[in-house]
């Protein structure tokens, strides 16, 4: 593009007026993604200039990626062409909020600090508190399927996103769903949005169903010497009518970077003040309700940690909680900080998969001779990082390649993906995996939504 | 027993229904079914599983709703494969395929609006695995749906999925409708609880989608599937979650002296955020025929009640249920009732589902409406539906999901009468339009198909149908898929379609 961007840029600034478009150097870097620079910013501030913009790109083949608050660009394959960024923060408006039918409607650029902010003053969340949450527009999670802890208690996005309002490749403003709670009418396309990394089209609206913020909270720490205890704890929670907000299990390395030792320290119920040991688990638990839910769940938690031979059973001082949780919710973004080497699989897994699971990914990150850490979220989504030092960066496609088959052969786990790894590693694997039986149903959907191939091309499996 | 009527038109802004489909082109040339295609479907499946005589057929002219049209032949495929080779045999013979569960679907889901082969499911009706520890079941779409839960309670376990009409509806129709029930106020519907199915392409293609798990990377075709009745795929295996039965069940009934009040106190609870598992409301009308039907002790002489079930752990039902008194009584509750066991609970919950039934005898004809409102509009809603009952002198009975704002007036009336079927229908269009304007939507739970495709336009622009209809042609582009549902078609005014009038027999959620 970048002989394109002399002539291209005055008729963006002709299309959308020169305040909505940059071009100059500092801001084209830091729209990067894996390498590759835009020409040009755009900055539309209506969805009728998303549209436009999005026609203008379609009419001349300019490939586009959508951005937010641009905390996980990284996440998917390198793209194959890049000319305009479309960034949505200034589509920063809570649209329609109905406290009192629980549904809210915003648009993609407002920020999740932001609408929490708004939906905290009837007392009311959207349940998708995720990883850099200090910047994550609501778009930008909903357009990656970003997976909350909370979703062990509310599902996730497909379960309480009501209706989308998108730009589609070809620059047409169109909708589905709506903004009731309940709703059969025609197609439910803005499923197909939610985690299709701005491949399908540009978001624009999205209709959420709100919850309740629970009156009181209390949060769990458990420790266990083995990944067994670990699971029999978190097990023997499904399997009870206890209902708890959300359930982590964190591995000795995950715990140390979600700086759980505070927490362990701050007040331990059984007085054995004991850290975590190196080899061992963590089991975070939050809970909340009226004062007597509470209590029960602090009841059967320690009898079940106990069951289960937990090392330690602590309830977290409501002082250190929040921060606990923000820890343990960032895990993934404060291992990227740490380790610019940092490398994170993801795999969907059933409880009954989970063991075997975590233990052949241990295996290879041990042949490998790197560092590793595991988090458990939501009962079934396993985070497992590489945490290579920077001798260690030779080996790290290998390891990586090995987890992915790791995921792979194992029953019970399903669609392992490379979320975050550093750019050079994914000209070596494949950050999706294996192509799946359905992925040409995914080429026609990808097709009808943008026909002329323009959205994020590249980035998402098989070339999509 | 048979009448025409107009096509709904007057509340379609026709300028804008500009969207022509295949299904047009369907419509223009009926089907006349090839012989030679009943004995090649013979010699597939054998001749016990292939019907075509014209006794036969009408059998399968009708489900739960109002609309009527005649198969060309009705099949019974035992395996995934034969529904791929049926596939195959109606694209060589370019004929129409509808598959079809039990036939309770109330919007014409499984009926097939322009002929062709009904692929009936009641022989692929096989729980093919439980697994219990992973709360997972995988089931074939003719599973009965109240027999997937029969088959897990043992363990603690059930389908969550509850529509009225679970003890015969298949958890096939129910993907392919997106079904609802009384307790996805708390649940969800069906879509929340499929995680993977197993399609059979119209070319005959067979494709798995989704898994086991949930939101695995890419495209969610399993929540793009669900609720497309049958216009994508066709759905021959389903892979579902279980729930775990609740610890505790309290089930109230709140007694009001007028419809206001009890809408009010809908308001209240969810605006308190209470979120019971399910909040059902009788209107005064439903309760007397309920109450001859079932004697279940609802009162006669209030004018609305609310059903009310808070579940879950036993110390949160408790919290949930002063609180949900405490509402009741802010908006001059008469009365509010406890369920002391499960025997009065499930005699309240009979009155529930028995309702459409109870209530067909209150006329020689009752029709159903799905909407949904905000919420928060409830009391407005439900006085404007009595406006329009006042204005057509129709009686309006109101039976409905309340806490999730899922209306079901039930327009009753005499197809006798001259004119009359011509109000209701004029009657239903203006509750649904109401349900529109006041942010709501045309079908909470019951589905469009060939009952409201028409009225598609009055929510979605020409642009947002245009993007369904090619998403529609992307799958099933040659129009074969159960042609005529969801989208309009697109015909003037002047359409005149056959109808069966609104039978007694519809047993909605």
């Amino acid at each position: 593009m970048s002989t394109a961007a002399t002539w291209v840029l005055p008729r963006l600034e002709k299309l959308l007026g020169s305040s909505r478009v940059r071009s100059d150097a500092t801001t084209l870097a830091d729209y990067e993604v894996d390498g590759k620079k835009p020409a040009a910013v755009l900055y539309p501030g209506s969805v009728e200039e998303v549209a436009a913009a999005i026609g203008f790109a379609a009419a001349e083949k300019l490939a586009v990626i959508p951005t937010g608050g641009r905390s996980k660009l990284r996440i998917g394959a390198p793209p194959s062409r890049y000319d305009l960024a479309i960034d949505l923060t200034q589509l920063n408006r809570v649209v329609a909020y109905d406290a009192g039918d629980l549904t809210v409607g915003v648009q993609p650029g407002v920020r999740f600090g932001e609408l929490s902010r708004v939906l905290g003053e009837q007392k009311q969340i959207v349940p998708l508190s995720t990883a850099f949450s200090n910047v994550a527009t609501i778009g930008g999670i909903v357009a990656t399927n970003a997976v909350s802890p909370l979703r062990y208690a509310y599902g996730s996005a497909r379960d309480f996103v009501l209706g989308i309002e998108i730009v589609t490749g070809d620059g047409v403003i169109a909708k589905s769903g709506g903004s009731v709670v309940k709703n059969v009418t025609g197609y439910d396309l803005h499923k197909l949005l939610i985690g299709s990394h701005g491949t399908l089209g540009v978001i624009t609206r999205i209709n959420f169903k709100t919850f309740p913020w629970p009156a009181a909270q209390q949060t769990f720490i458990a420790t266990f010497a083995d990944i067994e205890g670990a699971l029999a704890y978190s097990r023997a929670i499904r399997q009870s009518p206890l209902e708890p907000r959300l359930v982590e299990l964190l591995d000795g390395q995950a715990s140390r970077l979600a700086d759980l030792t505070a927490a362990l320290d701050s007040r331990v119920v059984d007085s054995q003040r004991q850290h975590l040991p190196k080899e061992g688990w963590a089991a975070v638990v939050s809970v909340a309700g009226k004062s007597s839910v509470v209590e029960r769940h602090a009841k059967d938690l320690a009898m079940f940690a106990e069951q289960a031979h937990a090392a330690t059973f602590s309830v977290v001082d409501e002082t250190v909680s929040g921060e606990l949780l923000s820890n343990v919710r960032e895990f993934v973004s404060r291992a990227l900080k740490t380790y610019s080497g940092a490398t994170v699989v993801r795999v969907n897994a059933l409880p009954s998969a989970i063991r075997l699971l975590v233990t052949r990914l241990k295996d290879v990150s041990r042949r490998n001779a790197i560092v590793s850490a595991c988090v458990i979220r939501a009962g079934g989504v396993i985070y497992y990082v590489l945490l290579p030092e920077d001798n260690a960066a030779s080996r790290l496609a290998q390891a990586a390649k090995e987890l992915m088959e790791a995921a792979l052969g194992e029953k019970g786990s399903e669609r392992p993906m490379i979320e975050w790894c550093p750019a050079g590693l994914k000209e070596k694997v494949n950050v999706w995996g294996p192509a799946s039986e359905d992925l040409l149903l995914m080429i026609r959907v990808k097709k009808i939504f943008d026909p002329h191939g323009i959205m994020s091309p590249g980035r998402f499996a098989a070339g999509i | 027993m048979y009448r025409k009527r107009q096509e709904w038109c007057g509340c379609v802004d026709r300028s804008k229904a500009t969207i022509v489909t295949q299904d047009a082109k369907l419509d223009a040339t009926p089907q006349i079914m090839d012989r030679k295609l009943i004995g090649d479907l013979e010699q597939l499946l054998g001749t016990r599983a292939v019907l075509s005589q014209a006794a036969d057929l009408q059998l399968y002219e009708y489900d739960g709703s109002v609309e009527q049209a005649k198969p060309d032949c009705i099949v019974f495929p035992k395996t995934t494969q034969e529904v791929s080779e049926i596939a195959r045999l109606a694209g060589k013979y370019g004929v129409p395929l509808v598959g079809r569960g039990a036939g309770t679907g109330l919007s014409g889901g499984a009926i097939a609006r322009h002929g062709g082969i009904v692929v009936v499911f009641s022989r692929m009706n096989r729980i093919l695995d439980i697994d219990y520890e992973n709360q997972r079941a995988v089931v074939q779409p003719g599973v009965v749906n109240l027999d997937l839960t029969c088959a897990v309670e043992h363990a603690g376990l059930y389908f969550a999925p509850d529509p009225s009409s679970q003890k015969a509806c298949t958890i096939g129709g129910n993907v392919a409708e997106n079904s609802g029930g009384p307790h996805t106020l708390a649940y969800g519907v069906t879509t929340n609880h499929v995680t993977g199915l197993e399609l059979v392409l119209p070319d005959g293609d067979i494709v798995r989608i989704g898994g086991k798990t949930f939101d695995a990377p890419g495209y969610d075709l399993t929540g793009l599937m669900v609720g497309s009745e049958g216009t994508l795929a066709i759905v021959t295996e389903i892979t579902v979650r279980l729930s775990r039965k609740p610890e505790a069940v309290k089930t109230l009934l709140a007694i009001f002296e007028t419809v206001e009040d009890a809408t009010q106190t809908v308001v209240e609870i969810t605006a308190r955020a209470i979120t019971p598992a399910a909040c059902e409301m009788f209107d005064a009308l439903t309760l007397r025929a309920i109450e001859a039907f079932v004697h279940a002790g609802f009162p006669l002489d209030s004018a609305a009640v609310l059903l009310i079930e808070v579940e879950g752990l036993r110390e949160a039902v408790e919290a949930q249920e002063a609180e949900v008194t405490e509402a009741c009584r802010l908006h001059r509750a008469r009365e509010v009732r406890k369920a002391r066991d499960a025997a009065e609970r499930d005699l309240l919950w009979k009155g529930r589902k028995n309702a459409f039934g109870a209530i067909g005898r209150l006329a020689p004809n009752a029709y159903v409406q799905d909407g949904v409102i905000p919420r928060t509009k409830l009391p407005e809603t439900l006085r404007y539906v009595d406006k329009v009952s006042q204005k057509y002198g129709l009686r309006i009975s109101n039976v409905f999901h309340a806490g999730d704002g899922n209306l079901h007036p039930i327009i009753l009336f005499d197809q006798r009468v001259p004119g009359q079927f011509e109000k209701v229908v004029g009657a239903a269009k203006e509750i649904m339009k109401f349900c529109v304007d006041v942010g709501g939507t045309l079908s909470g739970e019951h589905g469009i198909g060939m009952e409201k495709n028409e009225l598609m336009p009055l929510l979605f622009s020409d642009d947002d149908l245009e993007l369904m209809k090619r998403v529609r042609d992307a799958f099933n582009p040659s129009g074969r898929l159960n042609p005529g549902k969801i989208l309009p078609i697109g015909k003037g005014c002047g359409e005149v379609r056959i109808l069966r009038t609104p039978a007694l027999t519809a047993t909605p959620a």
